[in-house]
């Protein structure tokens, strides 16, 4: 059998996978968002773009404040996790460390933890009443009224971007250890410090993996649904929390399925104008 | 490139020391550069010339000595503080910009205004020849001009000191020897003090003004290329600089002029050395291939003479390369004339100067 086929043949328990299991249910939510919504059934019969139009011309711009709440959390977040995951995974792959293995497990530990067991544990620190941060300053008598850790944008990205960081360092580490170590040198040696090295160097040739973490970041980020719950309660919502709401406690799936592909394509779009501007930053050499 | 000949600088290493984890690198070394001097650092890998390169650049601490740059210390210095120009093995050019823009790095951060950067860098790429090049990014460069637009990103600040880390290395061996010519031209003509780090001792002999040769951290011998050739201090210097013969000798008793009578394999011979040898002693005679002649007669002269039988010949374009067996174990590698007509089984005569026969301390000693 020709070579090519032989891979074919071995790419079709992925791709039967994925079209049973991605591709067809996301079909069949297209189809949905443009139902007719029912409040006796699932749906009416017929089709209408009403569910869209609702969701964009809402004359309180309720959904549409909510999609920029989401892409402010999104932006936000991965902001925060690339000043974080940046110098983290530059150490990491210069480290000559026997302990580097350590470093490995401890940038991975977050993943090696459920969801739920992660965010419990988030508000036993952050809790309002006896979280131990609010405990701790009440007994030391640095504050009187607890601070709002929690069940607020804030506790909701310090649970995200603890989780999400492996995500933003470990495409980092890969692009920041194919730049040759000698580089930093040359530019050391013509007089930039290593500020400036870092700048004018290193972060311009890993920006491969800059995209690729803040791309996984931030689409982690819209689409998260259970730390937002847990941390935020439903006084910070975003637009997976409104799906999930629309569609399972409200039940109306059309709706539902209309705001979930809004956010969709906003996430893309918001993706493509970042890959677009951060490009030009650098000069193809290609 | 505006050359200010009032700009001195010298360069000191002061009993210079440096180590990773338990291992020496470089182990107590002192050497003085003069101004417009090229010194090159001349052994096998792991010696410290690496690291004392690396030392001198700020990239590596030392734990003790000192480096001055005219006389005022540079130790604690980091590397952008120290005004130097480097050229790495790799090149270590910046792959996300055109030529220019790696020409005007080093000038950006001097604050240079940009119609002098533009200047600049014309006048450079002029120098090593690779004007309108300007654009290209270095993966559209041949590796020969990915080096010269290393050795003009080094030279555009117009460096107190050049550093130079094996720089031919990863170029093909024909570009190699043109490119020794061209780097020495260009720092004679810029009269830049440069320090050379390399373990290909052809190279070094071209190059230098002066080779320090390294063994194991410290440093063996400093001296003229010639000197280092001719006259190297210890065996293991001559074995690793070019080729030699070696044939082991007692000290017999003193001549004219410095000479020493010694007894050999292959009868008395005379030879001359620097240092004391005691009568008795053991020593090695160091004899180079290409000072013996061969002949097919012994004449009684002012020279060395051994007699033995032609056992291999090696054609080799520029030279042939006889191998001689004497005194029955000995064997002497000898250059000869490419038109010499000596055939395998031919009884010969060597002949050498007793200058050429140099004595060294027997290293089991």
């Amino acid at each position: 059998m020709p070579r090519s086929r032989l891979t074919l043949l071995l790419l079709i328990p992925t791709l039967a996978l994925l079209g049973a299991f991605l591709l067809l249910p996301y079909l069949n939510m297209v189809v949905m968002s443009f139902r007719t919504p029912s409040t006796s059934a699932v749906f009416a019969p017929g089709f209408t773009t009403a569910n869209y139009l609702n969701a964009l011309l809402d004359p309180d711009f309720y959904y549409l404040e909510i999609l920029w709440d989401t892409m402010v959390l999104g932006f936000w977040t991965t902001l925060v996790s690339l000043i974080l995951g940046f110098p983290l995974a530059y150490h990491l792959a210069r480290t000559q460390s026997r302990l580097k293995t350590l470093l490995y497990f401890f940038i991975l530990s977050p993943l090696l933890v459920g969801v739920v067991i992660r965010c419990y544990g988030w508000m036993i620190i952050l809790g309002p009443h006896n979280g131990l941060i609010n405990t701790t300053l009440k007994q030391l008598n640095l504050i009187e009224n607890s601070l709002p850790l929690m069940f607020n944008t804030f506790g909701v990205s310090v649970g995200l971007i603890h989780v999400f960081l492996p995500f933003m360092i470990l495409p980092l580490l890969g692009s920041i250890q194919a730049v040759d170590p000698a580089l930093e040198e040359a530019s050391q040696s013509l007089g930039a410090s290593r500020l400036r090295t870092m700048i004018k160097v290193i972060v311009p040739l890993s920006l491969p993996g800059i995209q690729a973490g803040s791309i996984l970041v931030f689409v982690l980020t819209i689409s998260s649904f259970v730390i937002p719950i847990l941390l935020g309660s439903y006084k910070v919502m975003i637009m997976p929390t409104l799906v999930v709401q629309q569609i399972m406690d409200a039940m109306l799936w059309p709706f539902g399925a209309a705001l979930a592909f809004i956010l969709s394509i906003t996430g893309g779009f918001v993706i493509y104008i970042y890959l677009k501007l951060t490009s030009r930053l650098v000069p193809s050499s290609q | 490139m505006a050359c200010d000949l009032t700009i001195m600088t010298t360069l000191n290493l002061k009993n210079l020391s440096c180590h990773f984890d338990d291992v020496v690198a470089v182990d107590g070394i002192d050497l003085d550069v003069g101004d417009r001097e090229l010194v090159s650092l001349l052994g096998p890998s792991g010696c410290g010339k690496t690291t004392t390169l690396r030392c001198i650049a700020g990239f590596e601490s030392p734990d003790g000595g000192d480096i001055l740059f005219d006389k005022a210390s540079v130790i604690g210095l980091p590397p952008e503080k120290r005004d130097l120009g480097m050229v790495f093995q790799n090149y270590a050019l910046f792959p996300h910009m055109t030529v220019s823009g790696n020409l005007a790095y080093g000038l950006q951060m001097r604050k240079t205004p940009q119609q002098e950067i533009d200047r600049r860098i014309g006048e450079t790429l002029e120098i090593v020849q690779l004007a309108g090049l300007d654009d290209r990014y270095p993966n559209q460069l041949s590796g020969g001009q990915q080096q010269r637009v290393a050795l003009a990103r080094a030279l555009i600040i117009e460096p107190r000191v050049l550093l130079l880390d094996e720089p031919l290395a990863n170029l093909d061996a024909k570009l190699r020897e043109e490119m020794r010519f061209f780097i020495r031209n260009l720092q004679k003509d810029l009269g830049i003090t440069t320090i050379y780090v390399t373990h290909d001792q052809a190279e070094a002999m071209v190059m230098s003004d002066r080779i320090v040769v390294m063994f194991n951290g410290r440093i063996h011998q400093i001296g003229k290329p010639a000197e280092i050739y001719n006259f190297p201090a210890t065996q293991e210097i001559a074995d690793f600089i070019g080729l030699s013969n070696f044939i082991v000798c007692t000290v017999t008793g003193r001549g004219d002029n410095d000479q020493y009578i010694v007894d050999t394999p292959a009868g008395t011979l005379r030879s001359t050395t620097n240092a004391n040898h005691t009568v008795s002693s053991k020593v090695i005679m160091m004899v180079r291939p290409e000072v013996i002649t061969l002949h097919t007669g012994s004449v009684p002269g002012e020279y060395n003479e051994v007699e033995g039988v032609v056992m291999e010949k090696y054609y080799l374009g520029s030279a042939i390369t006889y191998r001689i067996r004497y005194a029955d174990e000995g064997v002497l590698q000898v250059q000869g004339q490419p038109w010499s007509e000596f055939e395998v089984g031919d009884p010969i005569w060597c002949r050498f100067d007793v200058e050429r026969s140099w004595i060294l301390p027997s290293e089991s000693n």
